[in-house]
């Protein structure tokens, strides 16, 4: 006996996600968000959710995609984790899926060594893979910081240089 | 309700945690007294008075080892000639200390420390008088004996069920010519809360006489079966039985006499320190440390205690407050979104009646929400003597340590304070007083030589200054060298000395409190200051406050924190950088200005403005100057004080003044300190409330790499910047 894992897809870029439906606090069109200084390029800024203030990472941005510009299909995956509740902005949020749980594989090891240690396994539905996800070790600060540190050492012109930069 | 009586005995004994504070405070501050005022036995009298209230409270929550030591010791200050001798302060020290680790131990379900050292203390104070009492006993043969015996009669009777000093009580009580009896009440089976129904019988009688002993103990099971109790009073046996009889609490009371009262007391009031005069003073005492538990511990359910609702005074668990707070601050975004719908709706319908009388409302409702907020913080403020009170304690025993003599004088002690702001700065206080101490005055013999009195003062002062509160700390010693700091900070690599020679000495003493400037050993040899400064700092820096330092080489220094009246709703100008809204603290600003982009000067990388005939540092938030044509382009500046110092922000336009609630940010996310919070404005709109001692610090560690530079673009996204990039690159190749 199987048991079912229910997962929320979702789309960034070509590939299919999943979170468990568990973490998941709700759905919102993207409202206007509001930038924050001094933070990691994908972290988008904060949104006003019914008088909370949540924080919005731009899941596109997280996993390397090509920067595009926000339409009218992309979503906020409201997610809670922690007490807290945070927001990832992806293409579009598509379905509900019900995967067995033997239909889930580990995450191959290249992943964790790339840094992308959030992948819980790949989830097959009807041939397709579905990438599923730790919200936790998403939005854990100490993940943070490693994708920010990458992050400005792939982009010298991020931190103080990008003042140089400017005033050049 | 559905409290067990367990449940009910440990929020009794929370109750007694928390009071005990106080007693053990006062306890320390008397012992203060009399330590300057030696032998003055008004000070023993309320010591006396403070153990006893404390040992009563702890022997109604069983907490009988507490209760133990704390009779011993009250005994040991009853008894004549006590007062006089100098150890009694040094005692009281010692037994707060103990006290304190007792209670803590029974708090934490932890082991008691233990109590020996203190005993052996408190029996050499009673060692003397004791052999000078049996001096005199010999001489008033044939009073004396009478009692002895009826107290040997009386011990013999109570051996089995009474500890020692509930027996002693008893005989002092007996002799000061009052009957002792033995009071049993039933409690009614079906009472619902026989351990309250416990207290409130235990309230009654303390109204007839005063309470002895209590059995059993509130937490052993057959507290909620019946309860005894040895009583002195005046009163007659139907009086008191009148008083035991409940309804719906006790079943049956039996009184019975124990002893007759001694006919008129023989021994001379002094011996035994007990007088009809004093019993009377203690069961007041009695009655007021028993009430204050009662209107919250039982509200509406106190058909007998009507006596005790004497007390105003409510205990409310500081989370409940603010969750009206929060709901204040949902409220004032409600206004604001009224506010912002009149103004649609006026706009669209001018000629509207209705409007007027929308107009009239929210006026109205904002009057009362204003006088609503106000009100809740005002429950939230507490006088700042709650956190002063406990440094001079700390300052005696500091300066002992090192060897310095140090008058503490306190002043302003009923400013008030946000409850959550001061347990806030007890820390960075502690931390400031304590340098004062040690590092501030100089040893006697160095100050003799400079010729100042070798006691050294340090002053606590608190005031309201606007919408901050202003708590300074100060001391007259040999104030801080900012010569020695200014090389100290040229070794470190945190200036260069040129840089160096241009400071100002407000600017060189800002170095005490970067991180990693205080913690290297040899600096507070060399300076004498700066252990943990960036602590404090860093403290301040979350709680919006600033600390300021003034100092005079020979005569002193003062620290000063800037504390905010609140850390929930405030006053805040809106202004707009590079197409976002933004808030600062409206107290922070000093005033508005316009200027032309031609009165900016460039030095050494620094934009300055001048402004009238002022020079300030300058803080560009949004993108740096454009090159050439808008050299003549009008520009606005909010001049802003933090600290000591003015700076300009160079903003893009205005948006207003608004009343902001604060919302934090999720700070596991956000790393950044340049913003404090945020929040939400009428229209839903959210915007980021900018710390700006962390904006100033941000450009003053700024360095330049290359000439040319200039330190603008704060508050620029990595997006805006690429923009920029490409915007400008774009310009120079056209």
């Amino acid at each position: 006996m199987s048991r079912e894992l229910h997962i929320v897809g979702f789309k960034v870029g070509r590939e299919t996600y999943g979170v468990p439906i568990t973490s998941l606090h709700e759905i919102v069109r993207v409202p206007e968000i509001t930038a924050v200084p001094d933070a990691p390029d994908y972290l988008e800024g904060v949104i006003n959710l019914r008088g909370k203030i949540v924080s919005v990472m731009d899941l596109r941005k997280r996993f390397g995609e090509e920067e595009a510009a926000l339409n009218r299909q992309n979503r906020i995956l409201v997610v809670e984790h922690g007490g807290r509740l945070a927001g990832l902005i992806v293409d579009s949020a598509s379905e509900v899926l019900k995967i067995p749980s033997d239909a889930v594989e580990p995450p191959p090891a290249v992943f964790q060594d790339g840094g992308l240690n959030c992948v819980t396994g790949l989830g097959k539905v009807g041939g397709r893979l579905v990438v599923l996800l730790d919200i936790s070790k998403l939005l854990a600060p100490g993940s943070l910081q490693q994708v920010k540190s990458e992050a400005s050492e792939k982009k010298p012109a991020a931190k103080p240089e990008a003042r140089g930069a400017a005033a050049r | 309700m559905t409290d067990s009586p367990d449940e009910r005995g440990a929020e009794l004994r929370d109750l007694f945690f928390e009071t005990s504070q106080e007693l053990l405070q006062a306890l320390n501050e008397e012992a203060l007294k009399l330590e300057k005022t030696p032998g003055d036995e008004e000070i023993v009298r309320v010591i006396r008075r403070t153990v006893h209230t404390l040992k009563g409270d702890a022997a109604a929550c069983g907490l009988r080892e507490l209760s133990e030591l704390a009779h011993q010791f009250e005994d040991a200050l009853s008894l004549e000639g006590a007062a006089t001798q100098a150890a009694v302060a040094e005692i009281a020290f010692a037994a707060a200390d103990v006290f304190v680790e007792m209670i803590a131990a029974y708090r934490s379900g932890g082991k008691l420390p233990s109590t020996r050292s203190l005993s052996k203390k408190i029996n050499d104070l009673t060692a003397v008088p004791a052999a000078a009492k049996a001096r005199r006993t010999k001489k008033t043969v044939g009073k004396a004996p009478a009692a002895k015996t009826s107290a040997a009669r009386a011990s013999a009777k109570a051996a089995a069920l009474w500890t020692e000093y509930e027996k002693l009580a008893m005989t002092k009580a007996q002799a000061a010519g009052l009957a002792v009896y033995h009071v049993v009440v039933k409690i009614d089976p079906h009472c619902a809360m026989p351990i309250a129904g416990r207290q409130l019988i235990y309230n009654a009688l303390g109204g007839v006489g005063q309470v002895l002993a209590v059995r059993p103990d509130a937490k052993s099971p057959a507290a909620t079966k019946q309860v005894e109790f040895v009583l002195a009073t005046a009163q007659t046996v139907e009086q008191i039985a009148a008083k035991g009889r409940i309804p719906t609490i006790s079943e049956e009371v039996t009184v019975e006499m124990m002893f007759a009262p001694s006919p008129a007391p023989k021994q001379p009031a002094e011996e035994t320190g007990f007088t009809p005069e004093t019993a009377a003073e203690d069961l007041l005492e009695v009655e007021a440390s028993v009430v204050p538990p009662l209107p919250i511990a039982a509200p509406g359910l106190d058909p007998a205690g009507t006596h005790a609702v004497q007390e105003n005074i409510l205990r409310v668990e500081a989370g409940r407050i603010d969750n009206v707070l929060n709901l204040v601050g949902e409220l004032i975004i409600g206004k604001s979104m009224l506010q912002q719908a009149l103004i649609e709706f006026s706009k669209r319908y001018p000629k509207e009646l209705l409007r007027s009388k929308f107009a009239d409302a929210i006026a109205f409702q904002a009057r009362v929400l204003n006088d609503l907020q106000r009100s809740v913080m005002k429950i939230r403020m507490v006088p700042v003597e709650q956190l002063f009170r406990r440094f001079p304690r700390m300052v005696r025993d500091v300066s002992r340590q090192c060897g310095r003599q140090v008058e503490l004088v306190v002043s302003g002690h009923d400013t008030d304070l946000d409850k959550g702001i001061l347990d806030a700065i007890g820390e960075p206080l502690t931390h400031l007083v304590r340098n004062a101490v040690s590092h501030g005055i100089e040893t006697p013999e160095e100050r003799r030589k400079s010729g100042k009195s070798p006691q050294g003062t340090i002053r606590l002062n608190a005031y309201h200054h606007g919408n901050q509160v202003v708590v300074e700390v100060s001391d007259d010693g040999h104030g801080i060298d900012a010569q020695k700091i200014r090389a100290k900070a040229i070794e470190l690599g945190m200036t260069t000395p040129e840089e160096a020679s241009r400071l100002t000495e407000a600017e060189t003493l800002d170095f005490i409190f970067r991180p990693g400037f205080s913690t290297a050993e040899q600096v507070t040899e060399v300076s004498g200051r700066g252990v943990g400064m960036d602590v404090v700092q860093s403290v301040l820096h979350r709680l919006k406050a600033s600390i300021s330092v003034e100092t005079h080489p020979g005569k002193g220094t003062t620290f000063r924190l800037k504390l905010p009246l609140t850390l929930a709703i405030i006053k805040a100008l809106l202004f707009w950088v590079e197409q976002r809204l933004y808030a600062i603290p409206l107290n922070a600003v000093m005033e508005i200005s316009r200027t032309f982009e031609s009165e900016v000067h460039q030095v050494d990388n620094y934009e300055v403005l001048q402004l009238r005939n002022q020079v300030l540092p300058l803080l560009r938030l949004g993108r740096p100057v454009p090159d050439g044509d808008a050299r003549r382009s009008k520009l606005f500046v909010l001049v802003i004080m933090v600290g000591e110092r003015k700076y300009g922000l160079l903003v893009d336009a205005l948006e207003g003044e608004e009343e902001l609630v604060i919302k934090a940010l999720d700070d596991q996310t956000f790393v950044t300190d340049l913003v404090s919070g945020a929040s939400i404005l009428g229209d839903g709109r959210v915007v980021l409330i900018l710390n700006l001692p962390a904006v100033v610090e941000h450009v003053a560690r700024w360095r330049p790499q290359q000439t040319g530079q200039s330190n603008s673009g704060l508050l620029l996204t990595p997006m805006d910047r690429v923009r920029l990039a490409l915007s400008t690159n774009a310009g120079g190749q056209a």
